[in-house]
Order: C-alpha cells, then structure tokens, then sequence
C-alpha cells in the first residue's frame, strides 16, 4: 500500500517537474539583444542592411518560438537556445561584416578624394594652356566657376568624411568627379584640337 | 492494485484535459504575419510605405506582448483572440505596405528618371543659349551647383535610393529651372526691341543695295559683324563686345556697346590707335542724344551721368572673351580687310540681334 501510494506521487512530481523543466533563456536573449544592438551601433543597417535585416528577423521569430513555448504547458527552450547561439554569432558577424564594408567604403571616399584633388590641380594648369580664341575664353571663364564649384563640393564631401558620414561623401565626391572629369576631358580635347590644327589661317575666309 | 489504477486513470485523465481544453495561441498566423513583414522589408516598405510599414510592425509588436501577457494567466484562462486579430491585421498591413511600396518604387523611379532626363535638357538649353550670355556670377554659380546636384541626384538614383535622388532633384530642379527663368526673362526684356533692329537691318542692307556701297551690320547676339555690299552680304567675322553687352549703352563707362544706325566718322591707322586700327564710329548720333536726355529728365540717369564716346571698331580682338569698353573687337586680319574697304560715312549698324527669340531658342 505504501508503495503504491509513492508511486502516485512519484507520478504527480513527473508531471510538475515536466511542466516546469523548460526556463525561459533570459541570459541567451540578453546576450543577443546586445549583439544586435552592437551591430546597429556599428551602421550594420547602412552598410549590410541585407545581412542585418535577415538576424533582425530571425530575432523575431526566435522570440515568437519562445513566446509559443511559453504556452505550452511542456516547455521545451532547448531549440530556441541554440537559435538564439546561432544569431548571436550571425550577429557578431554582421558587426564586423558592417565595420569591414565601412573601412571600404572610408577608403573609397579617400581615394576618391585624392583622385579628385589631382583632376582639380590639372584642370587648373589645362586652364593656362587651353586655346582661348573664338568662344574659348567665355568657356574657360564658364569652367571657372565650375571649377569653383567642384572645389566646394569636394569641401562638403569632406566634410562628410570628417563626420564619418562615408555614403554620403562617397556619393558628394562621385559626383564632383564626374564634373572635374568631364571638365578635364572638354580642356584635354580643345587643347589636342589647336595642337593638331596648327596656326590658325591668315585671312580670313571671304563669305 | 485498484486505487493505484484508479489514481492513474485519474492523473492521465487530467493531463489530457489540461492538455485538450488548454487555448491555443495563433502561432501559424503569427509566422504568417512576421513573414509578410520580411517580405515588406525586402520590398524596402520601411522607406516607401512608411506609415503602413510601421502601423504592420507595431500591430505585431503588440500581438507578441498580448501573447506574452496570456502566457502570465492561468492556463484555462488565457484568451489568445486578441493575439489572433493583431496578427492578422500586422499580415494585412505588412501585405498592403509591400504592394504599396512596389507601386510607389516604381512610378518615383519613373518620374525620378523623367525628371532627370528633363534637368539634362534645360542644362543642354542653357549650354546652348548662356554661354556667351553676360550672365551675373550669382546665376552662374547657381547652374554650376545645379549641374552638381543634378549629377549627384544621378549617382543616388542608379544605387536604387530614390527618396534621397528625389531630394538631390528637387534642389537641382529649383537651382536650374529659377536660373533658367531669371535667365530668359532677361533675355526676353532684350529681345523687346527687336522690330526696331530688324527695320535697321532691313534699311541697313536697302541703303547698301541702292547706294551701291559697302554697309556693315554688327549682331551682338551671334558676335558677328557682316559686311554687305549690293545689299548682299560679302563678309562674315566673329567680333569681340563690351563685357555688359547685353542692352542699350546708357551712360559712360557702362561698358555696353551702343546699338542703333551710325556711320563711320573717323579712320585711325596703327600709328593713331592702341588697337591695330580702328574706325570711329559717330556715337552718340541724335536718337541717342535724345533718349539721354529723356532718361535725365524721368530721373531715370542721375544728372551728373554722362553719355560717353568713343566707340570704336578695332584690332586686337580674337580673344574669345566679351573684353572692349564697350568698342567691336575683331581680329588685325580681318580688321585689314573691314579697314581697307570702308570710308567716313559707311554705315553701321548695331543691334541686338538679326534673328529673333523664337529661332534662337528652337534652333
């Protein structure tokens, strides 16, 4: 009879214990939450927004899972932990995938700076050599301002840089290369022009 | 061995009730509905259906924590019907952001790309009609930096971020489209004189066909001098103007080259000018005397202002640039030839221009 009796309760504590084995994995989704907030921090969204949409939403549904399992009279967390290990890791990834892409995107805009610089400084000496008869002049004042223009562009997307805003100055100094390029290749081409026309006729042409 | 079943039968008896009658939470519709918000954040919903995007995550937002709320009650008392209409109505938002997202992508990249190809039209328009044009260096450098802007809108718009081209556009189109205008206008205020040029034209090239002598017809819109002879036209020469070349000279030292009919009244050789040669035209003739003093008198001229002199067809010109006092420059070779043909008393007349707007414009 006694014996029967503890197998009762043996029975009863199997199912209390069952039903409260399961812990909800507070620590792992802490530990999470703040790899995703480290890789927020670290511009994931503007320089991996792909990557870091994909762990924001295994996020999601891992704490759906959770919030399912909570339900449950049976807990079971052990799937979830392990989903929570993987996006913490996929997380710290995305942090560090966002700081390498910023790096390439800083030394781009550097490059790009450097390289804009120099077309600048060209221009300035092209200036000196262009033909200036006909409309030459007029364009050559006309690029002037451009010129000044272009400057004070490249000044904005340094300023950019400074600030660390690196898309911004990248799509700034783009743009101003476009310019100075297009510049340097109208002067290049008026220059290769006189030089393969020679001296200019005598008289002029009687109409 | 019976009350042991009977225990048995009991405990089974209860889980399987506790197990049967538990609630269930709407976990398919909550996948449903976290999936339909992915696909809206794939379809970029975030940035071009903003307000539905947002409403769609806060109503999920809200299903997760009403849920996580029943989670707290006792079992047979949770309620997960308010779980089950917030997931819906995430899945429905979430759904009509993406749709409305694709929509709005898809006509912003169309009229983005409109927009952008008309900019690249006006800055062709104002290559075409402004470059010699004495435009001030305020609506110079509002072209330059529109061009700028319209090149950066261009880089922003093929990386496929239309809302931040759509803002670069905005302030190109206002840079480029006010210069156009302000432009123009100025333009067109000129041009209101042109059936005045086109009768000194027209009587300009009769005298020279009945006189049987030369004529010269200097357009400052093209910079061009032609000489006619018979009343046909001979000789055709780029000429260099006064830096404010744009209007009627008004006063001295306006450095605007006068228009009207004159006459040449004096012929300086190298040894009498710094400029090569040049022949001296008779300005101020009596209209222009006239229409000083009437300026005088409206108070439209201060009273001190003084009609100035001394304009001149000269050398020295073939430097591409709008550089006289308000003289013609040409260059010495094709001064020679306007020098050796002319005489005192050869017409010249100045104007605005030969051809009229509406042909600048179209052509």
């Amino acid at each position: 009879m006694k014996n029967k009796v503890l197998m009762g309760l043996a029975a009863i504590a199997m199912v209390a214990v069952l039903s409260s084995c399961g812990k909800k994995p507070q620590v792992e989704i802490d530990a999470t939450n703040a790899a995703i907030t480290a890789a927020q921090t670290a511009e994931a969204a503007v320089y991996v927004p792909a990557e870091f949409a994909a762990v924001q939403d295994s996020m999601k549904a891992i704490m759906a899972d959770i919030t399912a399992q909570e339900s449950k009279l049976f807990k079971k967390f052990g799937p979830a932990k392990a989903k929570l290990a993987t996006t913490l890791t996929l997380a710290n990834k995305v942090a560090a995938d966002a700081a390498v892409k910023k790096e390439e995107v800083k030394k781009e805009v550097e490059t790009s700076l450097t390289a804009v610089k120099a077309v600048i400084e060209e221009n300035k000496t092209l200036m000196a050599k262009a033909p200036k008869g006909k409309e030459g002049a007029a364009v050559l004042e006309q690029m002037k301002t451009e010129m000044t223009t272009i400057e004070a562009s490249v000044a904005e997307a340094q300023g950019a840089f400074d600030k660390g805003t690196y898309m911004d100055a990248l799509n700034k100094v783009k743009a101003a290369n476009e310019r100075a390029t297009g510049i340097n290749t109208e002067l290049k081409d008026a220059i290769a022009k006189v030089k393969g026309k020679g001296k200019p006729a005598a008289a002029p042409a009687k109409k | 061995m019976l009350i042991f079943t009977a225990v048995a039968v009991f405990v089974t008896l209860i889980i399987f009730l506790l197990i049967h009658f538990t609630p269930y939470p709407p976990v398919s519709e909550m996948k449903f509905a976290r999936e339909s918000l992915s696909q809206a954040g794939k379809n970029r919903a975030d940035t071009y259906s903003k307000k539905l995007y947002t409403e769609a995550e806060s109503y999920y937002d809200s299903a997760l924590v009403t849920w996580q709320q029943q989670n707290k009650r006792f079992i047979y008392f949770r309620d997960f019907d308010r779980v089950l209409v917030l997931a819906n109505l995430s899945l429905e938002k979430a759904d009509e952001a993406s749709v409305n997202s694709l929509n709005s992508t898809s006509s912003l990249k169309t009229k983005l790309k409109q927009k952008i190809d008309s900019l690249n039209e006006l800055v062709s328009e104002i290559n075409k009609l402004f470059t010699t044009y004495p435009l001030t260096s305020e609506t110079r450098s509002r072209i330059s930096k529109g061009k700028i802007l319209l090149e950066e809108a261009e880089i922003i718009y093929k990386k496929g971020q239309y809302l931040q081209a759509n803002r670069k556009l905005t302030d190109a189109e206002y840079l480029l489209t006010y210069s156009y205008d302000d432009a123009t206008t100025h333009l067109k205020n000129y041009f209101k004189s042109y059936s005045q040029w086109k009768n000194w034209v027209d009587k300009t090239i009769n005298d020279s066909k009945i006189k049987g002598d030369y004529s010269i017809i200097i357009d400052k819109f093209s910079r061009k001098c032609f000489i006619y002879l018979n009343g046909i036209r001979k000789w055709e020469f780029e000429v260099e103007l006064g830096t404010n070349w744009v209007g009627d000279k008004r006063i001295k030292g306006d450095k605007a080259t006068p228009e009207g009919m004159y006459k040449i009244a004096k012929k300086f050789d190298s040894r009498k000018t710094k400029y090569y040669k040049a022949l001296l035209l008779d300005y101020p003739n009596e209209e222009d005397k006239a229409k000083f003093k009437s300026e005088i008198a409206k108070g439209s001229l201060p009273e001190s202002a003084k009609i100035g002199g001394l304009i001149e067809i000269h050398g020295n010109g073939g430097k591409g640039i709008d550089w006289t006092e308000g003289c013609v420059a040409l260059t010495d070779n094709e001064m020679d030839v306007v020098f050796k043909i002319t005489k005192v008393g050869t017409p010249v007349t100045i104007v605005g221009s030969m051809v009229n707007l509406e042909k600048i414009v179209n052509r």
